[in-house]
């Protein structure tokens, strides 16, 4: 149900330090690209010091793991008891899910947020999004570019069939689906790729930057009108004791009401429901 | 009389050892005549110098140096920071400091509680008729605010410019009847110096998230009113509020009575969008904002006594509603030290901290929870520029404080569902960061802080040598 989901790098001590204050409703802490070879123990270390000391009460973290064999072991050895609300796996695959289950298996058995930004992934992705650990497809846009050899557009035409199958492959499996950051620091273009995200129907937005985080949870949070239209909606639903009604000479049934609770639950989760417009 | 050297004009001058000598800082680090009457005094053997200046920068090496030497005996000023402030902090001063508000000197100059024997004044310009100002000429500079009450009450003022115009000024900020000598040199200095500071919208996300929380603190108080008027420093995140203030005036169709202090182009910028109908500056802090002063009436140049005297019943900022201010440290009875780092070397100084603390009807300190290892929160305040009652609100990174006796703002706060904690409760998530400090040891007394009213509010220590 989160909005916004911000990677801080897992070497930075002073971004640990004030990761809580940035306003994301999740955290993801990075130990794969942001962090060269040489740093990976260092940002280990650090990451679980932060956890331990001041890991924040009312943020989710998540840890992105590597994606190599040598590196997975001895990520999932540093994360062993340690308080996260799962993992992101990089390059999912059934391959690293297969490696994921094996390195993690006599440990914490984390959720795991899977990143989909290869080719393969995505004739997979059914069996990935199925997979009883993933809680959420996660769609890695500059690595997808990359790999299919696509040069980045204005409006991100490259990754529109990309996004609609993370999209129903989330949905099919009823698991979040999160969209791939905005990688230009430039607000304009990131509110309107927040909005192209959000009509394609992706829950979330990934985040490179703090100053991202207040357009994407503004775009991502439910609109008052659309909570007003929700709370008329399970009224209706209410009074009628029926799922299949008319409001406003338009039919309403079952898919309308359940996406009706699921808004007004968001609402609710970051105190929307009060305010003034609604009551 | 007018000279073009400054040895000729120092013949005529009354000079003798324990003299009072007074600049003004509007060309902050940018600032020469002050080294260079400085200079001038060293050769002629002058000692035992009390110096009066609104302000002193890393640029005023001169008065370093003769403070070093022990030419200057006692420094009264309302701000310092850079190489004469860190020689006071040592001890090199035979006599003492004293910290004054920018109110508290404009009144102590008027009741000649410490007389100026001669004030030196960088002009930007003079007119034929001798009238000073800092909006024209090679180094415009904007407002003399700080200046004006020195050229009013000194025994001599001398105006010290580069620039004279042939014509005469409509509304000069320094009469020519307050003026016994000018002297026209190459240079007063570099007007590029102004801008010396923070003068941009702060980038640190964590300075963000502050000013942020500060928008919507003020926002929940209700301070967004047709008539509000505000004031707010050059600092990166008092811009960002600026910037949030502004934008909730535009998107609500609101018009703010008055922006005062010191201007930037942020306030500027609300001007001429009609934002707010006027700008009282006391001192211009980039060039926008001397640009606007020198062409829109709606922007007023005002002098320190009006600004800021609390004895001066007309001063602008009695009428203040919101004043959004910086902080080193503050303690758990909301006294803010803005004056001294928690060793005590001096940093700073009150400016119109104080002053506008006092007299806003709502005072609010913004500042990160710790920096570094080191809180914002201390159990004491290592010194006292502006008294925990006159502060309202403290905003940091991780939650708002409310001053204990404002129960007023408390209960709108409640009535919204506003979330703010006790002082005490931030303190105790800055130490879960930075661990519990030790005080530092104070060592012998070398001045003290001064209210506006007079009262001695704290005093300064030497610190060790480095």
């Amino acid at each position: 149900m989160a909005r916004s989901y911000l990677f801080i790098p897992g070497n930075v001590p002073r971004m640990l330090t004030n990761a809580d204050v940035f306003e994301a409703d999740a955290l993801i802490i990075d130990w794969e690209d942001a962090i060269h070879a040489n740093e990976k123990d260092e940002a280990r270390e650090l990451t679980i010091a932060y956890l331990e000391s001041h890991r924040p009460e009312n943020t989710r973290v998540y840890v992105r793991i590597n994606s190599d064999e040598e590196l997975i072991a001895k990520d999932s050895e540093a994360l062993k008891g340690k308080d996260v609300d799962g993992i992101v796996l990089p390059k999912a695959s059934r391959a690293t899910l297969s490696l994921y289950e094996k390195l993690f298996s006599d440990k914490e058995p984390f959720p795991v947020i899977a990143l989909v930004e290869t080719p393969a992934a995505f004739f997979e992705l059914g069996e990935i999004a199925a997979h009883e650990r993933v809680h959420a497809l996660f769609l890695g846009g500059e690595d997808f570019r990359t790999a299919i050899g696509a040069e980045r557009t204005e409006n991100a035409e490259e990754l529109l069939f990309a996004r609609n199958m993370v999209v129903l492959a989330a949905k099919a499996n009823d698991i979040t689906a999160i969209d791939t950051p905005f990688t230009s620091l430039k607000e304009a273009g990131l509110e309107e790729d927040c909005r192209r995200g959000k009509a394609l129907g992706f829950d979330a937005k990934s985040a490179i930057h703090p100053d991202q985080i207040a357009s994407i949870n503004r775009i991502f949070s439910p609109a008052k009108k659309e909570i007003r239209e929700a709370k008329r909606i399970l009224k209706r639903h209410e009074e009628e004791g029926s799922m299949r009604f008319s409001l406003d000479g338009k039919m309403v049934d079952r898919p309308i009401i359940e996406r009706a609770k699921r808004l007004l639950e968001k609402a609710r989760l970051y105190g929307m429901t009060d305010s003034e417009d609604d009551r | 009389m007018r000279e073009t050297s400054l040895a000729t004009l120092l013949d005529k001058l009354p000079l003798q050892d324990g003299l009072t000598v007074s600049f003004h800082h509007h060309l902050r680090d940018g600032d020469a005549v002050m080294n260079m009457v400085l200079e001038a005094l060293k050769e002629r053997g002058l000692k035992d110098i009390h110096l009066s200046a609104s302000a002193l920068f890393p640029v005023h090496t001169a008065a370093a140096e003769a403070i070093r030497e022990g030419r200057i005996k006692d420094v009264t000023t309302n701000y310092m920071n850079g190489p004469a402030a860190s020689l006071v902090s040592k001890g090199y001063l035979a006599g003492g400091i004293v910290m004054q508000t920018h109110g508290g000197r404009a009144r102590s100059l008027i009741n000649k509680e410490r007389p100026v024997d001669i004030a030196f004044l960088a002009a930007s310009a003079i007119d034929r008729d001798g009238n000073a100002t800092g909006s024209f000429g090679k180094n415009p500079f904007g407002s003399m605010g700080y200046a004006v009450e020195d050229a009013k009450h000194a025994a001599v003022t001398v105006i010290v410019t580069d620039t004279v115009l042939d014509k005469t000024l409509s509304e000069p900020e320094i009469s020519a009847q307050d003026i016994d000598h000018h002297l026209v040199v190459a240079a007063i200095g570099d007007a590029k110096g102004i801008m010396s500071g923070t003068l941009e919208v702060t980038k640190d996300p964590v300075g963000k998230r502050i000013a942020r929380d500060a928008v919507r603190l003020l926002d929940a108080l209700g301070v967004f009113q047709d008539g509000v008027s505000f004031q707010s420093g050059a600092g990166g995140v008092s811009l960002a509020i600026t910037e949030g203030f502004n934008r909730i005036l535009e998107e609500r169709k609101l018009t703010a009575s008055f922006f005062s202090g010191g201007i930037t182009r942020y306030h500027v910028e609300a001007l001429e969008k009609g934002l707010v109908e006027r700008l009282y500056d006391v001192q211009c802090f980039d060039d926008a904002a001397v640009e606007s002063l020198a062409k829109n009436e709606r922007h007023i140049a005002i002098s320190a006594s009006r600004y800021a005297n609390p004895e001066n019943t007309g001063r602008i900022i009695k009428d203040l509603d919101v004043v959004i201010l910086g902080a080193s440290q503050i303690d758990r009875d909301f006294n803010v030290n803005v004056t001294t780092d928690s060793y005590g070397k001096i940093i700073g100084g009150s400016g119109g901290h104080a002053d506008t603390a006092e007299d806003a009807k709502l005072s609010v300190i913004v500042g990160p929870l710790f920096r570094g290892r080191t809180p914002l929160i201390a159990d004491r305040v290592r010194t006292i520029t502006t008294p925990g009652r006159d502060v309202d609100c403290l905003v940091t990174e991780r939650g708002i404080a409310i001053h204990p006796s404002r129960k007023d703002l408390m209960e709108i706060l409640c009535e919204k569902g506003f979330p703010f904690y006790s002082i005490e409760e931030l303190q105790e998530i800055s130490h879960r960061f930075t661990g519990r400090p030790v005080e530092a040891e104070r060592k012998e007394r070398i001045g003290y802080v001064e209210s506006r009213h007079k009262e001695e509010l704290d005093s300064l220590h030497k610190i060790k040598e480095e």
